[in-house]
Formats: structure tokens, sequence, C-alpha cells
């Protein structure tokens, strides 16, 4: 390898090639996709996330639970999420266009919470998950009645409760 | 590597470099003692880190139950120190010592690497101290607030672009593949960094394309950033230590253009079953695949090296070369893992377990961090000019961290296999799978501490090494 700039050209197509052809152009695929109706004129998917569950989406990542939890279901032949209920229908990139940074996850010491908001019965319980034992104690504050959530503990809660691919969209309709 | 090199020096091992300290080295001490010291702190700090968070996962947790110390943010301190601070920082200190042995080398503005030294582990500490704080990013190695990254990649500069100037400057047309390796993992780490930055953090692409840019940064980092630098160093050891050529050296550029070519296409397959295009998942599959030519040839470079003439003997009694061999034969396990468990059939089964850590530990640590030890025990005497102050603690540094190794890698692989295997029946309930999986949790407090038994008994010999050789070096410049 007697000449430095052959090298030094091959090393950056390296770089150069799999940027181009994996991220540019999944960017290209994909930078257009907005939200859409599950059937024409309907409403537009993915819903906008509530204000208070924006504050708590911020929560979310400041405390590390992506450590711990993903955010996506697979499709039926990969893996057993829809089977396990963690979702109806596999996810989809329309899915996450609204999301600012994606909270996709790559551990799952926790369950999967791409759909928790459909699982979740009652706020009392959304407020038993954060709990986690008492790792998340820290979030509230005790009263007199029993513990008064924290107002960062109610935004989690509201985030929590948001989280839901329980719609159709045009890549992956519900079963009727 | 050039038919037409007319020196008689034999391929396939390094040039002969002087046994006595050269000028160059002699300029290139204090920078790389300040990287290693750093190196070893940050090392300290990252095992520490590791025991407490595998105290939170422990069922019968309340370990520290405050806000800071909440698994999510210690384990991304853990991991950031590990990455970004014992493994950057001793690669830097390596590769610069690698140049100056492997051709003519001038280190004129030593001050400027130590600069790059300086604001690396300045920028480091302000980012780590952000994420206990809670300022941190979701993507795992990209967790430090955002305006970290562009004072990292200037630092990062300073620090090792110096092997791709003496590349450029040497005078003769010969090189050795430790210096592919090198200038191939100093120059794709700076541009994949700062590109993921752009995409991830400061001008974020459409949804989950961040997390295949992300995805794709990761591959870059741990291959061939920290990989390509480990196996600079093995190309340079074996052969040094042994007295001997490598074994089918005329493959080693073939290793090194498909290794650098096939990496940066194996992220995807780390997004099996996610939203992303079911192309760009498939194009993963393949990359992982054809990283086994790489993984062969050196296979083929290193263990055909070892194996003649009693080879793997010699190795095991030479300090050095027992850790580099270790790290050897745990590379080309990592590339057969990766590549076999890249076919989605496998992947959906172990994707989202411990598995993944399991793999990523093996690379890291079995292969990567071993190395450095390893090179550890060779350079720090020559530049100290001591010895090092207890053969106990070499020994005990050895078998602490080998077996700490083993058994979390172990661990991780079959509790990610068995929980994954049950996750995939969806009939076993998920509370099941947890108890299953709790044995893992209590592995790994053990092993975190063996790991730390490891590498307190490393830090005590290398500190105990380098405050004795500055006093008396100092004197000895008078005679
Ligand atoms: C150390 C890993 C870990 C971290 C960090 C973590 N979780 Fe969990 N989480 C778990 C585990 C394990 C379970 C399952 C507990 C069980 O079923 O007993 C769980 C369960 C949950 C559930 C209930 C899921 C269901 O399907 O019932 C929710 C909601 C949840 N976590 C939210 C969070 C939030 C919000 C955070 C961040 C504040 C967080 N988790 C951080 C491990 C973690």
């Amino acid at each position: 390898m007697k000449n430095t700039k052959l090298l030094i050209a091959g090393v950056f197509l390296t770089v150069a090639l799999p940027f181009g052809a994996l991220l540019l152009s999944s960017q290209a695929q994909l930078g257009s996709l907005g939200r859409a109706p599950a059937e024409e004129g309907g409403p537009l998917f993915p819903p906008r996330t509530p204000g208070l569950a924006v504050q708590g989406r911020a929560v979310y990542v400041s405390l590390g639970c992506v450590s711990c939890h993903t955010q996506q279901v697979r499709p039926a032949g990969q893996g057993s999420d829809i089977a396990r209920g963690y979702g109806e229908r596999p996810s989809v990139a329309r899915d996450y266009v609204l999301q600012p940074d994606v909270l996709l996850g790559d551990r799952r010491i926790g369950p999967d919470l791409a759909n928790y908001g459909v699982r979740a019965k009652s706020i009392a319980d959304v407020h038993v998950a954060i709990h986690h034992g008492k790792a998340f104690a820290f979030l509230y504050e005790s009263g007199a009645k029993g513990e008064i959530p924290s107002e960062r503990a109610a935004s989690l809660a509201a985030y929590l409760q948001s989280l839901r691919q329980d719609y159709s969209s045009p890549e992956a309709k519900l079963k009727q | 590597m050039s038919q037409d090199n007319h020196s008689a020096r034999p391929q396939g091992r390094p040039p002969e470099g002087d046994s006595r300290l050269s000028r160059v080295e002699a300029q290139l001490r204090s920078p790389f003692l300040f990287f290693f010291v750093s190196a070893l702190i940050w090392l300290l700090a990252s095992s520490v880190l590791a025991l407490i968070s595998a105290f939170k996962l422990q069922a019968a947790a309340g370990v520290l139950d405050c806000e800071i110390f909440t698994y999510g943010r210690v384990s991304a301190a853990q991991h950031n120190l590990f990455i970004y601070g014992w493994g950057f920082n001793a690669f830097f200190a390596v590769n610069l010592w690698l140049t100056s042995q492997l051709g003519r080398f001038e280190l004129r503005n030593a001050w400027l690497v130590t600069l790059g030294a300086v604001v690396w582990n300045l920028t480091l500490t302000y980012g780590v101290l952000r994420i206990f704080a809670g300022d941190m990013n979701s993507f795992s190695l990209l967790e430090m607030p955002r305006g970290v990254g562009p004072v990292l990649a200037v630092a990062f500069l300073l620090a090792a672009f110096w092997p791709i100037v003496a590349y450029a400057r040497r005078p003769t047309g010969h090189s050795f593949a430790s210096q592919w390796f090198i200038v191939g993992a100093s120059f794709v780490f700076p541009l994949t960094y700062l590109l993921t930055q752009l995409l991830v953090l400061w001008n974020p692409a459409s949804g989950v394309v961040q997390a295949l840019a992300h995805s794709w940064f990761i591959q870059n980092l741990l291959l061939l950033w920290l990989g390509g630098s480990a196996l600079a160093s093995v190309y340079y050891f074996l052969p040094k230590v042994l007295g001997r050529n490598i074994t089918g050296y005329y493959l080693a550029s073939v290793a090194f253009w498909t290794f650098f070519l096939f990496a940066g296409w194996t992220g995807s397959a780390s997004l099996l079953g996610s939203p992303i295009p079911l192309w760009v998942q498939s194009v993963g599959v393949v990359g992982a695949a054809m990283l086994l030519v790489p993984i062969i040839i050196t296979a083929i470079n290193f263990h055909g090296t070892l194996s003649v003439d009693g080879g793997w003997s010699r190795a095991w009694n030479s300090t050095t070369l027992r850790f580099v061999s270790f790290g050897a034969v745990a590379f080309t396990i990592a590339g057969f893992l990766n590549a076999f468990f890249s076919f989605r059939g496998y992947n959906a089964v172990v994707r989202f377990t411990s598995f993944g850590a399991g793999q990523e530990q093996l690379l890291t640590y079995a292969f990567a961090s071993m190395v450095i030890f390893g090179a550890a025990y060779f350079i720090l005497p020559r530049l100290t000019g001591s010895l090092w102050p207890s053969a106990k603690l070499v020994h005990l540094h050895f078998w602490a961290t080998a077996l700490a190794a083993v058994g979390s890698i172990a661990a991780a692989l079959t509790v990610g296999w068995q929980s994954g295997k049950q996750l995939a029946d969806a009939s076993v309930p998920y509370a099941k799978v947890l108890a299953a999986s709790s044995g893992l949790a209590t592995a790994s407090v053990l092993f975190a501490i063996l790991f730390l038994v490891g590498h307190v008994a490393f830090a005590l010999n290398a500190f105990g090494m380098i405050l004795k050789s500055s006093a008396p070096a100092a004197e000895s410049r008078h005679d």
C-alpha cells in the first residue's frame, strides 16, 4: 500500500458509500412521510401528543427509561411481539414521524411500551407501574392521604397513557 | 505490501525497533502517559459504575434509590466512560506509540497532542456529569448533550490525527498492516461521529432514520475505531514478540480492505424487525455475512502465526501475548457470532435480550480491552524505563479480568438466548421470564466485583511504575 492518497480515498469511500446508499436514500424514501388518514377523509394519524405528555416525554428521556424499555412492535414473523400483546399490528415508520428524537430503544429489560396507553386500565395502575418497587419513588411526595404524584410523575403518566399505535395506517391496517 | 520493496526487511514483520528509547519515543512519552493515566482513571470509574448498575438490576434492589443514580443514568455514564474514557484514551496512546515504531515519525508538536488530551477528557467529564443531571439523549453512546460532540471531534483530531500525517510523510513506500488499520480507524471515527451527530442531534432526520444512523455509527465506532485500532496492535505484537512473520501476511491487505468496506453496512442488521425499510435490513444481514471474509483472514493470520512452532505456549508465557492472543481469539468468536445472529430467525430470538450486551462486551472487552492491556505490558516498561512492580498483581490482573470476561459474556449470551426462547413462546408470562433471568443479575454483581479487582490490580501496578519512574528518570538525565 504505497499510495497514501489511494488509502485515504478508499477509506473515505467506505464511509461515504453506506452513508449515501443506506442513510441518505432512507431519508429520501422516508423523509417526506407525514401523517395520513386511515381511510379517505378520516382523522390524521399518528395523533399529536398532548402538551402534558410532551413534558412527560422529556422526563422519560431524562430518567433513562429507554435503557430498559423499547417502543416498537415487530411483525408477526419476527419475534412474538404481537402474540404477547405488545400491539395489534407491527410498528411502521409513519408512527414515528412526529417524534423529534425517536425512542425505539434496543433493550427490553421491561416490556415494550409502544401500546402501553392501550393496555393501561387506570391512572392508578400507571402510577404503580412508574414506581418500579421503590426505584422511582422519588417522583412522589407523601401526603395526608397516601402518595401524591409530583408534577413530573403526572406528566410522565400522561405520556405513558398517550402511547398507542392502535390506529390503521396506510402501511399497516388493523384487522377488522 | 510492496513487492517492489528493496529493503531486506522480511514481510509480515514489523521493523526492528531500537532497543534504546528513541528520540521520538521520548517526545511522545508525556502525551502517552497523560492518555494512559486518564484511561486508567476512567476504567476504574466505569468499573465502579458497572458494579452500581449491576446492583440496580437485582431483584432486591433498593441500592441508591435516588434520582441521579437511576439505572438509565448510571448505565449510560458507565457505557460512555468505558468507551470514550478508557477505550479512546488507551488507543490514542497505543496508536501513537505504534506509529513511532513503524516508520520515521517526528512528534514536534507534542503539546498539541496534550492539548487534545486535556480537551477530550474535560469535555467527557462535563458530558458525563450532564448525564447524571438528566440532560441526556436517548441513543446509546450519543447520550452526552449535543454541544459535546463537535468539541470531542476537534479533540480527537488533535489527539489522533498524527498517524495519518506520519503515514502521508513516510519516506519509503513500504508500510505495515498495523499502519493501515490505524490510519483507517483514525480517519473513520471523526467523520462518522460528526455525520451522525448531524443526523441525530443537530438536524434530526425523519423519525426512524435516526435509529438507522445511530446503528451505522455504533458499527463504525465499535468495529472500525476500537476494533481497527485493536487489530493494528495484534498485527504488531504477535510477530514482534514471537520473532516470526505473520502467517499468510499477503492476505492482510485483503483483510484490511474487506473489513473497512463491509463494516459500514452491517449496522442495520441490529434493527431486524424495526420499522425501517426491509431492503435496508437485508443489506445489514448481507453485510454481516460478508464481514466473515476479514474475520477468517485475520483468524488465519493470527491463529496461524500462533500455531507454528509452539507459538501458543510461548504466547502464554509472555504477559503481553497472553492478553493479546486472548483478544485475538475473542475477535474471531465475536465475528462468527455476529454473522450467525444476524440471520433473521436467530436474531428474532435474541433481539432486545442481554445477548446483544454480551456480543458488545466480547468485542469491546474480551477483544479490544485485553489487547490494550497486552500492549501496555509491552510499552510502559519501555517508556518509563522501569519494571512492573509486582508480578503477583500481573497474575491477579490477568486471571480476574479473563475469568470475569469469559463468565460475564457467557452469562449474558446464554441468559439472552434462554429468555429469548421463552419470550418467543407467548404463553410464557413475562413475570416468569423475568424470574428465570434473575440469575444474570446476581452473576453480574459478582463479575463486576471481579472486573474491579482486576482493574485495581492493574492500576496499582501501573501507577506504581509510573510514579517510580518519574523521579529517577529525571535524575538519570544528569549522568
Ligand atoms: C432497570 C430497568 C428499568 C427501567 C430503568 C425502567 N423500567 Fe419500567 N419496567 C421494568 C420492568 C422489569 C418492568 C416489568 C415489571 C413487572 O412486570 O413486574 C417494567 C414495567 C414498566 C411498565 C408497565 C408495563 C406493562 O406492560 O405493564 C411501565 C409503564 C414502565 N415500566 C415504565 C417505565 C418508565 C416510565 C420508566 C422511566 C421512569 C421505566 N419504566 C424505567 C424495567 C425498567
